[in-house]
Parts: structure tokens; C-alpha cells; sequence
């Protein structure tokens, strides 16, 4: 994954029709993106219109990028998240969930972060969901890598509906104070 | 709808997590939209979750998601019809022409440029000719004003080879020119590569970086090698 710094200027170029430029940042960041879409909608052929109309976006707002105030990939993700949880279809009852990146946070196949900026804020969210308890961290981390419902947490976790809302109310209200005491939020 | 502060953080929360869901999403997004404070709250929640998004081991994507991106982010080409062809490749060949235009009409005391970029429309209408002239100006020639705007004027930025647009500051918008003294060696412009307008508050980009919409851009043609 390109640098901060290399992808502000990419984006920056995109906002002035820099076709190179865009091209280039799709280069940079669509394994990365697709994949975090694919988690979510779970059928390549639904990821790769995620994947489509992200960039579209991405390309006639890339001006207000710099209105943003935040890292590009943050910025870039959102939109693709956005867009996932936009158009995810749910046709079996049971989502196929992979509990192993819940836990762990991370693929184990998956390259840490080039550049220091990005594997500090990746690292900071880590450590203070690690602070959570379990249920609390599982239940976060299943809704942010797979965009799974409340419901769907439910029926996941095998647990009532008001619990996990609970889990997700508390885990987010720790979650921030942690992120606050590091500086992040 | 007036929320408390902690139910407007508790939602931007679940907002960016991806747990508000359904019409309660959609309501929520036609707020963010309308209330700046609250967009700011979603930013920072977003700041602070999405890079655990860097996790997720990368899957490249098909050939052909990127080939449906280009084709939907390209020009609109004016004339599908063989009737409207013709017209569509004057158009397009419209910068082309003016461009050997200008080099014609520059044949005049100052000397020929050193490059000239001609900047145009999305529509690949020629809106504004740049030309880096000797002894050290840089002219700006408006080709076709835009309908003006209250408040709002055009910035010019030139791209560098890498990085960031520079500012080389506000043009007017209307018939004329506008000449700026620049040295040739000015880093803004020795490794310039395109330039482009964009509109923003007459004061210039808050931001440093463009942020109104870019009205026209257009790459060098170096004239004369240095």
C-alpha cells in the first residue's frame, strides 16, 4: 500500500481531471479495497459493482477530499464501506462469517502497512479493541469486517437481540474513551 | 429532529461501524449531509475504525472493473449517432486547431512561447489557453468565459511531475488576458506537467488545495526545448 503522502497527491491530481493520476491511485489501493468489499457482500460479482461505483465517486468527489481532513485510505474506505453496506443482499439465512479475522483482527496473510502513520492508526484501534472484553470485541469486529446487522450478529453469536445491541452500544463507548486517551479521537 | 450530543455520537458510531442499517442509515445520511458538526463527528469515528481495514488480506480485482470505471468517468463524446460523427470529431479536434492557432498568432514580438497548454471543459471545449512566454510571463488567455458566479472566481493550478497542485493564483473571468510574472526556472513551472482551473471563493482555496469544482485543465506541449 502506497504512502499517505503519495496517495494525498494522487487524489489531489484526480480533483484537477488527472486521468494518470487516477489510474495510478486505483492501481494503489483497489486490491485492498475489493477485498474489504467482498467481506461484506460476500459474492465477487456484487463486490466488483462496489468496487466500480466507489471509484466513480471517488473520482467526481475527489475535490472535496480536501475538505475531508482525513488520511486518503480512510477517506477511500468509507466510500467502499458505504457503498457495500449500500447494496448487500442477504440471501442465506446464515452469513458465512470467518470468526478466525474477528478474533485475530487482521488476515494473516495480510502485509502490515507500509508507512508509520498508517500502521500507528491501525495499530491504535487494535490495541484498544483488544482492551475490550471478548464479547464485546467479537461483536464489533464481525459487524465492521463482515457488515453484519444487529440481528445478524444475534442469530450469529447465538445470543438475544438486546444483548448484542449492548455489546455494540458499550464496546463503541470504550472503544472511544481508549482512542481519546491515545490522541486518536 | 433534535438529538442529544450523545445520541448523536452514539449514532455516528454505529454509523461508521455499520450497524445502522435500513431507512435509519438513509435518515441518518440526509443529516450528516445538512449538519457539518455531525459529518465531522462520522469523520472522526471513521478516522479511528477504518484502518483496521488494513487487515483484510488484498484480493485483486477483474480487468474489467477498472475498463467500466474509465468508461464511465471518460468525456462525454458529443454525437453517438453517424449523423452527429462529423461534429464530434471537429470538437475534438478543436483544441488541436487552436492550438496551432495560438503558435501562429504568437509569431509576434516576445518570441514563440516556451510551451502552452490549451485548458478545456469536460465537454473538450478549449476554455483557456497557458503559455510561458519570454522574458519570464506566464499568460493566461481566456478563450470562453465562464457565467459568473457571487463571490466565486477561477484559480489557477499547475501539477507538478509528483505531488500536490500549486496555486499559482486567481485569473480573471472574462476576455483578455492575464499575465503573471514568472521565472523560467520557477520550481511551480519547470516541472509543471498540466494546468487546470478550478472555482473557488475570490479570496482563493481556503484549503491550499483546490476544492471547488475544476472547470478546465489541459497538459503542455512544450514549444521550444530550453
Amino acid at each position: 500500500m502506497a504512502e499517505n503522502a503519495a496517495l494525498e497527491g494522487l487524489l489531489a491530481r484526480t480533483a484537477l481531471g488527472d486521468r494518470n493520476a487516477f489510474a495510478e491511485l486505483y492501481r494503489a489501493t483497489s486490491s485492498k479495497l475489493f477485498a474489504v468489499s467482498l467481506r461484506i457482500v460476500r459474492e465477487r460479482p456484487l463486490a466488483e459493482e462496489v468496487l466500480q461505483d466507489s471509484f466513480v465517486n471517488i473520482w467526481r468527489r475527489s475535490s472535496d477530499y480536501a475538505a475531508a481532513r482525513s488520511a486518503p485510505l480512510t477517506w477511500m474506505t468509507a466510500i467502499v464501506r458505504n457503498r457495500s453496506l449500500d447494496i448487500v443482499r442477504r440471501t442465506r439465512e446464515e452469513p458465512d462469517v470467518d470468526d478466525a479475522l474477528a478474533t485475530n483482527l487482521a488476515d494473516e496473510s495480510a502485509a502490515p502497512a507500509r508507512d508509520a502513520e498508517t500502521r500507528q492508526q491501525s495499530h491504535s484501534i487494535q490495541q484498544c479493541l483488544e482492551e475490550l472484553d471478548a464479547e464485546q470485541r467479537q461483536t464489533i469486529a464481525l459487524a465492521f469486517f463482515h457488515g453484519l446487522t444487529h440481528s445478524e450478529l444475534a442469530a450469529h453469536l447465538k445470543k438475544p437481540l438486546g444483548t448484542v445491541k449492548t455489546h455494540v452500544r458499550r464496546g463503541l463507548a470504550k472503544l472511544r474513551d481508549c482512542l481519546m486517551a491515545k490522541g486518536v479521537q | 429532529m433534535k438529538l442529544s450530543r450523545e445520541a448523536r455520537e452514539a449514532l455516528a458510531a454505529e454509523f461508521a461501524l455499520g450497524t445502522l442499517r435500513g431507512r435509519a442509515r438513509a435518515r441518518f445520511e440526509s443529516m450528516r449531509a445538512s449538519d457539518r458538526a455531525l459529518a465531522e463527528t462520522v469523520a472522526r469515528w471513521e478516522t479511528a475504525i477504518n484502518p483496521l481495514a488494513q487487515g483484510v488480506a488484498a484480493v485483486e480485482p477483474p480487468a474489467r472493473v477498472w475498463r467500466a470505471i474509465e468508461a464511465r468517468v471518460a468525456p462525454p463524446r458529443p454525437g453517438i449517432s453517424s449523423y452527429w460523427r462529423p461534429f464530434a470529431i471537429v470538437a475534438g479536434g478543436m483544441a488541436t486547431v487552436l492550438l496551432a492557432f495560438l503558435l501562429w498568432t504568437f509569431q509576434v514580438p516576445g518570441g514563440e512561447p516556451d510551451f502552452v497548454a490549451v485548458l478545456t471543459a469536460p465537454d473538450n471545449v478549449p476554455r483557456m489557453v497557458v503559455s510561458m512566454n519570454q522574458p519570464g510571463t506566464l499568460k493566461v488567455r481566456m478563450v470562453k468565459p465562464w457565467k459568473a458566479k457571487e463571490g466565486m472566481g477561477l484559480e489557477l493550478w499547475v501539477m507538478p511531475k509528483d505531488g500536490k497542485p500549486r496555486s499559482l493564483g486567481m485569473v480573471k473571468n472574462e476576455m483578455g488576458e492575464t499575465v503573471m510574472r514568472m521565472a523560467h526556472e520557477d520550481p511551480r513551472v519547470s516541472n509543471a506537467v498540466a494546468f487546470a482551473v478550478s472555482m473557488e471563493p475570490m479570496a482563493g482555496s481556503p484549503t491550499g488545495q483546490p476544492t471547488g469544482p475544476v472547470l478546465c485543465s489541459g497538459s503542455i506541449a512544450p514549444v521550444r526545448s530550453a
